[in-house]
């Protein structure tokens, strides 16, 4: 019996009636209840985080018009700020009205994942537009130019903006030191151990703050790991450093690739959530089978960056595949990426159907297991 | 008429004039007929012709007025495709993303009608100007072919059309922008390759391709196999670092060079740009080098985009000059060297 199982997953329980408004105690409350049998295969549906910021053609879109205006002198940062929070608002309400169980913030006020931490954390610059990966969409290069230390929270009025908001739960996100040494450059450190190191140290100072204030879970992004599979040893020696003393739960997210060659390795890092991309890095279909996956598993398997919507029918085949390997009591299924890669109209769809067919899953596989 | 050494060019796109970018505002809104929007196009475009002239380039462009996103401009003028909507590139900056809905194609020429313009104004050679299709494919959605592969390989059918109308129309010059194409060098470098051999195949102009923004030295020595005879890439937004990987293994083809930034609003200096010109004679020989902006001018302002072309093409007399001087003193001391 699955109900015996310590279970990784505890943000199913009370969730979709959780009230509106300041719930701070509410949700750390909820979080421990025991288990309930005929929710065994409920699966929970989650986001891997940015949401597009602005609505449809033709409208322009209050942010756009925000930053031009901004831009020009005509509007205050306060104001910027404010608007911000309204489309933040939106965000979220896109997320509980399609009925995501685990939501973000949207990642609204990220200029992009480098610079929104790169810009606060000491000892870094913020250099030229670059290329982010394989897409189409840039980003600024961070520069070390001496020694990188945490100065202040990053995120935490973000998060805690998002949970007071929020009658989900929200899960903070946090761009992984590797990726940003990755995308950033040296030009301090002896070394890019040292630098990825002093990043760790840095962020970690910002995942023990998320978590003072009251963060239940947090994400890692890292999908320069799929890059950079040969340093494997080093980036989970950066793992260590950053959650030294953080005792939420943590995700691991990677997207962009796959994860052949460091599976089943990647299962001893200290993280209790895993996220695959399943539509870019779709040789993790074979990787996955190779070993039991013996975390939970955040499944990226809707294409966030194809306008194509999944059938239910499609989802329900893959979630299927996934569970054959992985007991749906340790499952989150997501879009592989970030929706900011969609226009609004299909990134707010791609949510509709992500929990459409997750439900039917779940249906389906009740009728499995009665 | 033939070009002089180290032809002068630009890459493709210049800004838009106040008027213009007023105007487009005004079409959308539909408080302005197609007419008289491409008629405030073609007031633009004569405008970037003279200025071109004016600073004394060699091979010109038409200043891609009448485009607004290189993708978007021929998805919107082929088959099988729709605008999916904006997506954000960096900022507040959005671009329209197409998405393949079904097959793929030509309706009509594309760029022919801008091309015959263009060239009408100027007795210099006018470049005729295309995206290619790796890069359409990577930066649209694709809702209808099961792979990349069918995808960029009917694309490619559709411009090398494209390619020989151009030629029929008189475009001697023909630069084929693949922008994207480093995106997966592991998994999709030889699709690229075979792509361009098909928009290409049995063409008799002389043809470029332009890539930037990426890990050139990813797809160094490979990207020499591209069928083109230049491959026109960004030197000065690294300052010339790209010459390291130029001396590993020799440039075997014709280079366009890029020696201003396109991304920087400061104009460099005559001495700045004939610097890089200088310093790339070193690694690669000045009869397969043409002088180019980095990138499309397009995000830059009139007065900048008039200042770093100015100073590009007297960088280049100046270099000239000196090539020439060299080159007499070399043949004044051999015939006066004793035997
Ligand atoms: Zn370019």
């Amino acid at each position: 019996m699955r109900g015996a199982q310590p279970r990784s997953n505890l943000f199913k329980r009370g969730i979709a009636t959780a009230p509106t408004g300041p719930r701070n105690d509410l949700v750390k409350d909820r979080l421990p209840v025991p288990e309930l049998c005929e929710q065994e295969t409920q699966l929970i549906t989650t986001v891997v985080g940015n949401y597009p910021k602005i609505p449809d053609m033709p409208a322009p879109g209050k942010w756009r018009s925000a930053v031009e205006k901004f831009q020009k002198g005509q509007l205050t940062e306060a104001e910027l700020r404010q608007v911000e929070d309204e489309v933040t608002l939106e965000a979220i309400q896109d997320q509980v009205d399609a009925g995501v169980d685990l939501i973000t913030d949207g990642q609204i006020r990220w200029e992009d994942g480098q610079t929104h931490f790169a810009r606060r954390l000491r000892g870094l610059s913020i250099n030229g537009l670059q290329r982010y990966f394989d897409t189409n969409i840039y980003f600024r290069e961070p520069v070390a130019e001496g020694e990188i230390a945490w100065v202040e929270p990053i995120s935490v009025r973000d998060f805690e903006f998002a949970r007071r908001h929020s009658p989900r739960p929200v899960k903070p996100v946090v761009t992984g030191p590797f990726t940003l040494a990755r995308l950033g450059r040296n030009a301090y450190y002896q070394s890019g151990r040292e630098f990825v190191l002093a990043l760790a140290r840095a962020l970690n100072a910002e995942l023990r703050a998320l978590q003072e204030a009251g963060a239940e879970i947090i994400q890692v992004d890292e999908p320069a790991l799929c890059r950079y599979k040969q340093e494997y040893p080093l980036f989970a020696e950066a793992m260590t450093v950053l959650v030294d003393g953080v005792n939420t739960k943590k995700v691991l997210c990677t997207y962009f690739g796959d994860v052949d060659g460091m599976y089943p390795q990647l299962l001893q890092l200290p993280f209790e959530v895993i996220g695959l991309d399943f539509v870019a890095g779709y040789r993790n279909w074979d990787v996955i089978a190779r070993a039991p996956f013996t975390k939970t598993l955040m499944c990226g398997i809707l294409d966030a960056r194809n306008t194509r919507l999944e059938t239910v029918d499609e989802i329900g085949r893959a979630i299927r595949r996934i569970t054959d390997v992985v007991p749906p009591d340790r499952v989150m299924v997501a879009p592989s990426a970030g929706l900011e890669f969609l226009p609004h109209g299909v990134a707010k769809r791609k949510l509709q159907r992500l929990v459409e067919g997750t439900r039917a899953a779940s249906q389906a596989l009740k009728g499995v297991q009665a | 008429m033939s070009l002089p050494l180290l032809p002068t060019t630009a890459v493709g796109s210049y800004p838009k004039p106040a008027y213009l970018l007023e105007a487009r505002r005004k079409f959308l809104r539909k408080h302005l007929s197609k007419e008289e929007l491409t008629e405030l196009e073609r007031r633009a475009t004569r405008e970037w012709i003279q200025i071109q002239e004016d600073a004394g380039m060699d091979l010109l462009v038409d200043g891609e007025q009448y485009r607004g996103d290189m993708v978007a401009y021929f998805a919107d003028e082929m088959e099988g495709f729709a605008i999916a909507g904006l997506v954000r590139s960096y900022g507040n900056r959005y671009y329209p993303k197409p998405v393949v809905v079904g097959p793929v194609g030509r309706r009509h020429p594309v760029t022919v009608e801008w091309f015959r313009y263009a060239q009408s104004l100027t007795s210099k050679p006018v470049k005729g100007m295309l995206t290619g299709p790796y890069t359409i494919a990577e930066w649209s959605f694709n809702e209808h072919y099961p792979t990349r592969r069918e995808l960029v390989l009917e694309l490619a059918r559709a411009i090398h059309q494209e390619v020989v109308d151009l030629q029929r129309a008189g475009a001697r010059y023909i630069q084929i922008d693949e922008p994207a194409i480093h995106t997966r060098p592991e998994e999709d470098f030889d699709l690229a390759v075979e792509a361009m051999e098909i928009v290409t195949d049995g063409v008799g102009a002389y043809t470029v391709s332009h890539i930037c923004y990426g890990d050139v030295p990813k797809i160094y020595p490979a990207m020499l196999k591209l069928a083109v005879n230049q491959l026109d890439l960004a030197l000065k937004n690294e300052e010339f670092a790209l010459l390291e990987t130029f001396k590993k293994s020799p440039f075997t083809k014709d280079i366009g060079l890029g020696v201003v930034d396109a991304h920087s609003h400061r104009v460099e200096s005559v001495e700045e740009v004939a610097n890089g010109i200088r310093r790339t004679l070193g690694v690669i020989p000045a009869k397969q080098i043409f002088i180019s902006p980095d990138c499309g001018l397009k995000t830059r302002t009139a007065e900048e985009t008039v200042g770093k072309l100015r100073n590009m093409v007297e960088a280049t007399k100046l270099v000239r000059k000196e090539l020439t001087e060299t080159r007499n003193r070399g043949i004044a001391e051999t015939r006066t060297a004793p035997r």
